[in-house]
């Protein structure tokens, strides 16, 4: 090491990517050989130096609020009625709810929406997946949970065990596709509950 | 499903939008220009929140922004009559202008009207270095080229720049 002779050409990128913490040690322990033995490479250092922060200077500009969104929560508060949001992203909507009213307002309204759409009446399955004329009296049924898209039910196969022991196993694929089917044809028709009603015995 | 790691696009405009809009003002030293990208990056991020994969965020939007403004410039180059202007367009920002930092604006316009002589790469380099502040990784993503590339680009670019600066360090 005692041997470098500083090079611009050579050195000057490693006086660079210093002055931006971008080196392994070995690469910052040639940097302080040169700086220590040159003052042509002291010279070439506070150059880049004063360049860099010349640059990190530059004023920085607002952009212009009218190309951003208003900041409010728009689809997110679906997702956040339907406990799809994640922990990060669920504490910066409630944040944002305890501060917007708007949002707050936007949020009742999708609630009855949603509410007024899960208490449609819904469908007795047979063990064949057969979809009977006659809908399920409301009281007969015990399990609501979670609502979803046609787009969504599409890819949902799911499987659930109706009561215990030697009771045979409900597939929902069949009226899964059905539904799908129905959904294309009947825009209005787009929802399915993600867990299955059991009539009660 | 929302994941932590794959902000709404809503965010992403909010958390990176001044940050786009700085890179095109540097780059192009034009507001509208900036504002054009700002739009056409937060287009393409709606488009691809969809599809991306947790991995390096700053590397995939950077990546997108990049391309968005070489578009733009591709696009430009096929109706000349918008050439990329240079020059000072300060007086066209929001910024203040008391006694006291004008000085600084001149010092900055200075570093402006150097950087747009840059060759794009150099300019590109350290704009993402010194303006946007990402790591030479970043870049290298951003900029598809290896991290050997993008010291040498930042490195050659800062010589240019000092070159052309006539103020005294």
């Amino acid at each position: 090491m005692a041997d470098l002779i500083f090079d611009p050409e050579e050195h000057g990128e490693l006086f660079s990517a210093y002055l931006d913490g971008q080196l392994t040690p070995s690469e910052v322990a040639i940097v302080c050989e040169l700086l220590d033995g040159s003052e042509e490479a002291i010279e070439e250092f506070r150059y880049l130096r004063s360049t860099r922060r010349a640059l990190r200077l530059l004023p920085e500009f607002e952009v212009p609020a009218a190309l951003l969104p208003d900041g409010h929560l728009g689809d997110r508060l679906s997702a956040y009625l339907d406990g799809e949001l994640v922990s990060l992203e669920h504490r910066r909507v409630t944040k944002h709810l305890v501060d917007c009213a708007d949002c707050r307002a936007e949020l009742q309204e999708l609630d009855r929406a949603r509410i007024a759409v899960r208490s449609l009446p819904g469908v007795e399955t047979t063990m064949t997946g057969e979809i009977p004329a006659t809908p399920v009296p409301r009281r007969r049924r015990r399990i609501i949970a979670g609502a979803i898209g046609a787009s969504a039910a599409a890819a949902l196969l799911v499987g659930l065990a109706v009561g215990g022991g030697d009771e045979p196993v409900f597939v929902l694929d069949d009226l899964n596709a059905r539904h799908v089917a129905r959904a294309s044809a009947e825009p209005g028709f787009a929802f399915l509950p993600s867990t299955i009603e059991v009539a009660a015995p | 499903m929302t994941d932590e790691s794959t902000p709404t696009w809503e965010d992403v405009a909010h958390r990176y939008g001044r940050k786009i809009y700085n890179f095109a003002y540097r780059l192009t030293g034009n507001p509208d220009d900036a504002a054009d990208l700002v739009q056409e990056t937060l287009l393409r991020v709606r488009k691809g929140l969809s599809s991306y994969q947790p991995g390096s965020f700053e590397g995939w939007l950077w990546r997108i922004t990049r391309n968005a403004f070489l578009d733009g410039i591709r696009r430009k180059k096929r109706r000349p009559e918008s050439a990329l202007p240079e020059g000072d367009h300060h007086s066209l920002g929001s910024s203040p202008s008391p006694d006291e930092v004008l000085s600084s604006i001149r010092l900055s316009d200075d570093v402006q009207s150097a950087l747009l002589k840059l060759p794009y790469e150099f300019r590109e380099a350290v704009v993402l270095c010194d303006v946007v502040g990402l790591s030479y990784d970043e870049i290298a993503e951003a900029t598809d080229v290896p991290v050997g590339t993008v010291r040498s680009r930042i490195h050659r670019g800062r010589k240019l720049l000092r070159g052309m600066l006539t103020w005294p360090i």
